[in-house]
């Protein structure tokens, strides 16, 4: 029992971090209708700007925090400015390309200012963990479960319950309708890029003591993120928490029970088992039926 | 201007020939090229800066002190992207300079096989670092290693665990890449011979992000001991932390990866205590003494084998082609199969038929951080 105690919370734990960066991919695809490869990036550029601060400048770990996360504001409005803008009136495969080279851009620029070697970044908490019962609990993976929870009620009441998070929905499914009723569309898109790349940022600083701080970090998770969302059902939030979750309990549990090395392959295994039986993932609707 | 379509292709032909063109009404540059495929991008490209470092140091030795053939000797990089594709490619295109009169490989045995034919090829001498014992079984006669190949240390992690540790019951753990499989396979054979049995025998793939399942095996297992190959220090450092904070505190004799510095960085504490078989130890000769002095004069790390060998490989290469008196490659590859006795910061190189020029390893101890030489074992073999 307790061995299979530990894959759970190891999962959810995992699947968490998955969820995190999902998050991301989802609220850019709802208010652009593209799905912003760069994503991993921004996790992997802000973990880098957190060991700057923390590690190297030696500052306070909250204010190294406040820093990165102004960082990745910044990120965030240039690739809306530099990335999407630009591109904003032609269809969505252009845009893509452009989110993929932009990606590979943050990659190689992080490694030519700071070099290959992966960096260390402590851990929130001065106790790496604690023993509950036969199960060890690692506190970082308890903190980013709990930011998960935070972060998704907060989108939900955020995109339900405000005025701003209605003009951004509205923005995702009509531009032009949105525009001629009032909407400030480019502003709404710059929003949406600015608290992208923060919560891509908040899931790298939070991996970064588990994974530690390297120029893949980002996309080895964005690649199982994007898995997810798809899952979930692409543009949903409820969605991409549980395609992420379930995805970090099915690989941990595969690795345990069937096969180590062939881990990775079971995230795709269910992404293509979902492609192919849903498409629309388990909380998508239909094109059709949305349309 | 009217342009034809012939007129086009005339000038995109001339276009294209021109840098070749330049070059040879340029003249030949004087320098004597070595060519080199290392990792500048993807999750190796630290290993790669460190070999990079140890090349530059030994380049700069030898140019100091006349260069080879009277020559001063130029590197020339390329970039493998730390995949297999990339290490083709990288040595493709290094191997379209017929200036280049020999190459240093790969220390990943996975990225040499792939480059392996292309190698056999282009007939001329390739140092490499991997350590998979059948790279130099392959048959390919341009291949020659700088490191000891896992034959040896797969007989030293086991020799080392079941007569100086005494533990017989053993958990290994390796990459399922060529590195970590072959090095797998030796060390379970090794164990055979020690009366010492496997009783997990544990594939992870590289990049993994989560050891949980890997570690409850472990436990499971029953294992006394653990003897690993692993081949990306972050993948070796996740497991060591999962290890600590699992409860695992049985000893763990590692290959050399858990020696290296940047392992020794991000594993921390989680690494104290563990021993490991290295090629290159500090303390194990003058040599490697004076290698260590060299580096970090220059790297702001401590020394070790990503840095070791490739000093070694230019060193060799120089002196076997200085011995050659000529760039033939045959020659060349003569002169390096002839080297016995030569001093290197990895030990004393005696290439044999197949190419090998190391034949043991160091046993080190991990005392807080800090790798402690225990002592070298020699095979004749």
């Amino acid at each position: 029992m307790s061995f299979i105690l530990q894959l759970l919370f190891t999962g959810i734990g995992i699947g968490a971090v998955y969820a995190l960066v999902a998050l991301g991919f989802v609220l850019i695809f709802r208010a652009t209708n593209v799905v912003n490869f760069a994503q991993g990036e921004f996790s992997m550029v802000a973990a880098f700007l957190m060991v700057v601060c923390a590690v190297d400048l030696e500052l306070p770990y909250w204010l190294s925090f406040l820093i990165a996360l102004g960082g990745m504001a910044l990120v965030g409005a240039i690739f809306n400015l530099g990335v999407y803008y630009p591109l904003r009136h032609r269809t969505f495969l252009p845009v893509i390309i452009s989110t993929i080279g932009a990606s590979i851009f943050l990659a190689n620029t992080t490694l030519a200012i700071y070099g290959p070697q992966p960096q260390v970044l402590p851990g929130w908490f001065e106790t790496p963990g604690f023993q509950v019962g036969p199960v060890y609990l690692d506190s970082q993976y308890l903190l980013i479960i709990a930011v998960t929870v935070v972060l998704v009620g907060f989108q939900y009441w955020f995109f339900e319950h405000t005025l701003i998070g209605k003009k951004l929905q509205a923005t995702s499914q009509d531009k032009e309708m949105a525009s001629l009723l009032g909407i400030p569309v480019a502003r709404m898109i710059m929003i949406t890029f600015i608290y992208s790349a923060l919560i891509g940022g908040i899931a790298g600083i939070l991996v970064a003591p588990i994974l530690f701080v390297s120029i893949q970090m980002g996309s080895s998770i964005a690649l199982k993120a994007f898995a997810a969302t798809i899952i979930g059902g692409f543009g949903d939030v409820a969605g991409a928490i549980i395609g992420g979750l379930a995805l970090g309990i099915i690989e941990t549990f595969g690795a345990a029970y069937i096969s180590v090395p062939y881990k990775d392959g079971f995230a795709f295994f269910v992404l293509i088992l979902f492609l192919i039986f849903r498409p629309q993932g388990i909380f998508g609707e239909r094109v059709a039926e949305k349309a | 201007m009217k342009i034809t379509r012939r007129g086009f292709s005339l000038a995109l032909g001339a276009g294209v020939a021109m840098p070749a063109v330049l070059r040879s009404a340029l003249g030949q540059s004087n320098t004597l090229k070595l060519g080199m495929v290392l990792p500048v991008t993807g999750p190796g490209a630290d290993s790669g800066k460190y070999a990079l470092t140890g090349a530059k140091i030994a380049l700069d030795r030898v140019n100091k002190a006349g260069g080879v053939l009277s020559r001063q000797v130029e590197l020339v990089t390329e970039d493998d992207q730390t995949t297999n594709p990339g290490a083709v490619l990288a040595f493709s295109k290094l191997a379209a300079q017929p200036d280049i009169v020999a190459f240093l490989g790969s220390i990943r045995s996975t990225q040499n096989h792939a480059m392996a034919p292309d190698i056999l090829k282009t007939a001329k001498p390739v140092c490499f670092g991997g350590t998979d014992p059948q790279l130099t079984k392959l048959g390919n006669p341009w291949l020659f290693r700088f490191r000891p190949n896992d034959s040896y240390s797969g007989r030293v992690i086991a020799a080392y665990g079941a007569e100086t540790l005494a533990k017989k019951n053993w958990a290994i753990v390796h990459s399922t890449d060529a590195f970590g499989t072959s090095g797998g396979k030796a060390l379970t054979e090794s164990l055979g011979k020690f009366g010492a049995k496997v009783a997990l025998d544990q594939g992870y793939p590289n990049q993994s992000q989560d050891f949980t399942a890997v570690v409850l095996a472990i436990k499971q297992s029953g294992a006394d001991v653990i003897g690993s190959y692993f081949t990306f220090d972050n993948d070796l450092a996740i497991f060591a932390r999962q290890l600590r904070q699992l409860g695992v505190t049985i000893p763990w004799v590692g290959s050399p990866s858990i020696t290296v510095a940047n392992a020794l960085k991000l594993g921390g504490a989680a690494l104290y205590g563990t021993y490991g078989v290295a090629d290159y130890a500090e303390e194990s000769s003058p040599e490697a003494k004076e290698f260590a002095a060299l580096y970090r004069k220059v790297a702001k790390t401590e020394p070790d084998n990503y840095g070791s060998w490739t000093y070694d490989a230019i060193g060799v290469l120089s002196a076997a082609i200085n011995k050659a008196g000529s760039t033939d490659p045959n020659k060349i590859r003569d002169a390096i199969l002839a080297t016995k006795g030569y001093k290197g910061a990895e030990g004393e190189y005696n290439f044999d038929q197949y190419g090998d020029g190391l034949h043991g390893y160091n046993i080190l101890r991990n005392e807080k951080g800090k790798m402690v030489f225990d002592k070298h074992i020699e095979f004749n073999d």
